[in-house]
């Protein structure tokens, strides 16, 4: 990295915006060059000091009076509502009552249509959210050749597949950054696309046994649409032993172009490595399992996982 | 506190409002007043907003950021009223006005004064000073602000890296310009 680029980089740097892997460089670059770490002081000053600015020009502050205004009338509207809700007869409430019941039943219903995986598919749109856009994890990402040696290789197969070109029918993707990481005790491997002008997410991760779809024979992959999870659009699609999921803010129809686009050979790679895993699993003593996915539940997080996986059931 | 915990008891959806959204009230005024530069439309902006936040609290998700959430309300409603009184937005399109031209940078001055901050960050076409203000001052993430300036995100993107470079050579102009006028006395 070069120090235009790091110029260039810079405020989205220090406001946190960048893919972890640009951060490294940048810090690489500024380790050894004393002109962008000063220009880079600079900019925070600068940041620092309009925020300090604001939070003191007397200006701009609100008098007490307002506040105080402003407080009561909020208080007297939440209470009015409260008080004509006191008045409301018995069968009001029945009614309420054969409503909330008819609205489970839709939420049932469009939580079957989304299938078991819809607990799954929120930590998925959690991960895209908190890694490929906030990069707000608790857990460092590591590389998928990093998570491949530890967890398994499966891993191995997302460092080459999808191409980092992906050519769709809505248009063309391009690969942005593949890792592996971990959300709400779930680890994934992660690769982020450049996809109509937006960060979108592939994310792929070990599927339980419980609550893996009955599937029979070598199915081909196809890629079904979850709808709108949290203000993102996600399609998914089961593999042998994983579920894969894309999520984003672009239209779902887009997404499932992107989905059908990369399926196959993603989904011919995860089966590759697994039938393989299966083969030396059989002729292993029992207790050396950790050729798959499903070793990559962190241990440490695993309690919390089922704690989120039935909180997002709740929700 | 015995009064303020009994309060919270008897009424969960209230206490939740006031721990989420009412300390944001002070910060969310300084933009208003920021953005309006009248204190009886700021007041009666942040009013609003404050009036239909909790309105739609059963929207908000616990967990997640209050501050942006309060600030796309006070965009909307700021937007409403302006769309209300037939007014069009103060620049219709910053970047054809500011083309693809990159200012001068003189080295920004060491020591500066708030009021030379805000002056010249003032002096800033506003839609730059809006993307400046949510960045660096309400702290408010890239996309955050595109859902609460109605913006693609890359546009938030160009706007904060050409209104830097606007707020920072109107710093470097206005000392050297008041170095000037000190030197000519």
């Amino acid at each position: 990295m070069e120090c235009r680029d790091v110029r260039e980089m810079a405020d989205s740097f220090l406001a946190e915006e960048l893919l972890t892997e640009t951060n490294h460089e940048i810090l690489r670059h500024l380790e050894t060059c004393p002109v962008c770490r000063a220009d880079l002081a600079g900019r925070r000053a600068l940041r620092d000091g309009v925020r300090r600015a604001f939070a003191r020009a007397p200006e701009l502050g609100p008098t007490p009076e307002f506040v105080t205004r402003v407080h009561t009338e909020l208080r007297n509207a939440h209470r009015a509502p409260a008080r004509r809700r006191a008045g409301f007869r018995g069968w009001l409430a029945l009614a309420a009552a054969v409503l909330l019941a008819v609205a489970l039943g839709v939420a049932y219903r469009s939580r079957n249509q989304v299938g078991a995986a819809g607990a799954v598919a929120r930590a998925a749109v959690g991960d895209h959210r908190n890694c490929a856009l906030q990069f707000r994890l608790t857990e460092k990402p590591i590389s998928l050749a990093e998570a491949a040696q530890r967890y398994g290789s499966v891993y191995r197969v997302l460092e080459s597949v999808p191409a980092d070109d992906v050519i769709t029918a809505a248009g063309p993707a391009h690969v942005l950054e593949r890792h592996s990481c971990v959300y709400g005790g779930r680890r994934f491997a992660h690769v982020v696309f450049k996809y109509r002008g937006e960060p979108v997410s592939l994310l792929v991760t070990a599927y339980d046994e419980g609550a893996r779809p009955a599937r029979g024979g070598d199915v081909r992959p196809h890629a079904t649409s979850a709808g709108r999870i949290d203000d993102m659009s996600v399609v998914s699609f089961p593999a042998s032993r994983q579920m894969v999921f894309f999520a984003g803010d672009v239209a779902e129809s887009d997404l499932s172009n992107l989905a059908e686009a990369v399926a196959e050979p993603l989904y011919r790679g995860l089966s590759t490595v697994d039938s393989v895993a299966a083969g030396r699993r059989s002729s292993m003593p029992r207790g050396h399992d950790v050729d798959t996915l499903d070793v990559a539940f962190v241990s440490r997080g695993s309690a919390h996982a089922m704690d989120f996986l039935s909180d997002a059931c709740e929700r | 506190m015995r009064q303020k915990s009994a309060t919270a008891a008897a009424d969960p959806a209230w206490a939740a409002f006031e721990a989420e959204a009412l300390p944001h009230l002070d910060r969310l005024f300084r933009l208003a007043m920021w953005l309006e530069r009248n204190r009886p439309e700021a007041e009666d902006l942040v009013q609003e907003t404050m009036m239909q936040a909790l309105q739609s609290f059963h929207r908000f998700r616990p967990g997640t950021n209050c501050r942006a959430w309060l600030t796309t309300i006070l965009q909307n409603v700021r937007s409403n009223r302006r769309r209300a009184r037939g007014r069009s937005p103060l620049v219709d399109d910053p970047d054809d006005r500011i083309g693809n031209a990159t200012p001068f940078v003189p080295p920004v001055p060491q020591t500066l004064t708030d009021e030379e901050l805000l002056g010249a960050l003032g002096r800033i076409p506003v839609p730059f000073q809006e993307v400046i203000v949510l960045c660096d001052v309400e702290e408010l993430t890239y996309k955050e602000i595109a859902d609460a300036l109605a913006i693609p995100l890359g546009t938030v993107m160009s706007r904060l890296h050409r209104g830097r470079a606007l707020l920072r050579a109107e710093l470097g102009a206005s000392r050297s310009g008041f170095s000037q006028q000190r030197a000519d006395i």
